[in-house]
């Protein structure tokens, strides 16, 4: 669940009562969730980074809108999320999955053989060329799932929906993966 | 890719995509803060992200309907007749009439607790709350916590004019954490506003905003750029003394304000 929920809502409170500092303290801790976030709905690190600035600043004046005792990471990345959409919708165009920005990293898996490295290297880019043919929504929930390791819960608060649709929203999304990447598969075969 | 990803390799792949996705290159709370700062600077209606253009037909409808409410409910036209003292209205006897509010402290409120003495309002902020011997006593004392930040209020005083937005105050003085630079605040004051470098009787400069001056920046106690909000937007008397920030708003001249600020003890 969550990472330390006692101390997120002891920050929201101090933030509620005009501790802006307390705020600085919440925005570090979320802020590279909030930028994967922002990067998987913009597809361009530049955008991503000044939507997810965009979605803290607004997430702070609606302190005061915010549930007491509810988790923040996840109401956090639903305000980022939309902001994130939003400058998709305003540059009216799909997004571009920039390579670089899951490639220039090293995970730090050493174990495998080169080859193996190379193959690994290759689904990467093989998968991440076909999320960028998904909906908006399915990325972002396999983005949820996987790339932020977000509960259930968490991910129904941060979609906005109801916690049983999850797992199907979910299945489908994996399911319209499998599909493209089987389609890229035989077509490069 | 030849072959097909099997299940399993689709999720490894995407945990693998996930490792490696990073954060922001910089950290964001410098440009945040900044940019809440900046938001926090605008008026109330800019905040709600409305721009002219949405606004102009919501304040038209509401117009609209109000209007409409107006001419087509009887009893709002019969009534607003009676307020208006037009021909028709009827006058009824009530044994006791309500005693009036003072309008002064029904119109006019301040944010945080209120103290009872400067002693309480000093145990309260955390650091010595002054104030000049040429005013008295204050009326009222709050102290906000989170800023701390005190605000003395000063209601009628002879010889000092009632401000004209804040009805029935003629002077208030707020102490804050934070420090006053001077390129900052020559850069935030707008148009209209004038401001001029003045010593004061301690020896410390005191930095005087004339016109309609509505907002000034300092630096807080962490060394961060805050924006302030003067209540009255009138002249304005700002001065830092051991790392407080002392603001004193009054519908009074320069020399008068100097010599406020000298008799602070």
């Amino acid at each position: 669940m969550e990472g330390r929920p006692a101390e997120d809502a002891v920050l929201v409170e101090r933030a509620q009562h005009g501790d802006t500092e307390a705020y600085g303290e919440l925005v570090r801790r979320y802020q590279a969730l909030a930028t994967r976030t922002a990067y998987v709905i913009t597809g361009l690190s530049m955008e991503a980074e000044d939507a997810a600035q965009d979605g803290f600043t607004k997430a702070y004046f609606a302190l005061g809108r915010f549930r007491t005792g509810a988790p923040f990471r996840p109401w956090l990345l639903r305000i980022v999320a939309n902001e994130a959409k939003n400058r998709r919708k305003a540059a009216g165009r799909r997004p571009t999955v920039d390579l670089s920005v899951a490639e220039d990293r090293p995970s730090g898996d050493t174990a495998l053989s080169p080859e193996e490295a190379a193959l690994a290297s290759e689904r990467r880019r093989f998968v991440l060329v076909a999320l960028g043919k998904l909906r908006e929504e399915d990325r972002l929930v396999i983005a949820y799932r996987y790339f932020m390791q977000l509960s259930e819960a968490e991910m129904a608060d941060a979609l906005g929906v109801a916690r049983g649709t999850v797992k199907s929203r979910l299945s489908r999304a994996i399911g319209r993966l499998r599909e493209i990447t089987a389609g890229e598969a035989s077509a490069d075969a | 890719m030849p072959e097909r990803l099997g299940e399993s390799d689709l999720e490894r792949t995407l945990s693998d995509i996930g490792t490696r996705l990073d954060g922001p290159k910089l950290d964001l709370w410098p440009a945040v803060r900044a940019r809440i700062a900046e938001r926090r600077a605008q008026p109330w209606w800019s905040r709600l992200g409305l721009d002219r253009q949405t606004l102009a037909p919501i304040a038209a409808t509401l117009v609209v309907i109000l209007v409409a409410a107006f001419l087509l409910t009887p009893g709002l036209a019969a009534r607003a007749a009676e307020i208006l003292g037009l021909p028709g209205a009827q006058i009824f006897r009530i044994s006791t009439t309500p005693t009036p509010m003072p309008t002064t402290s029904a119109s006019v409120s301040f944010p945080g607790q209120r103290a009872a003495s400067v002693a309480e309002a000093t145990r309260l902020a955390g650091f010595q709350v002054r104030e000049p011997t040429a005013l008295g006593a204050a009326d009222e004392i709050y102290v906000e916590l989170a800023p701390v930040r005190v605000t003395l209020v000063y209601r009628s005083r002879p010889g000092l004019p009632v401000s004209g937005s804040l009805p029935g105050i003629s002077a208030l003085i707020v102490e804050f954490k934070g420090s006053l630079d001077a390129p900052i605040l020559g850069k935030a004051i707008g148009p209209g506003t004038t401001l001029e470098a003045v010593p004061l009787s301690s020896g410390n400069t005191a930095y005087w905003l004339a016109g309609q001056p509505h907002q000034f920046f300092y630096r807080d106690s962490t060394g961060n750029i805050q924006p302030d909000t003067l209540r009255l937007a009138g002249n304005t008397l700002l001065w830092d003394a051991g790392g407080i920030t002392y603001r004193l708003e009054a519908q009074v001249t320069r020399d008068e304000a100097v010599r406020i600020a000298s008799s602070f003890r």
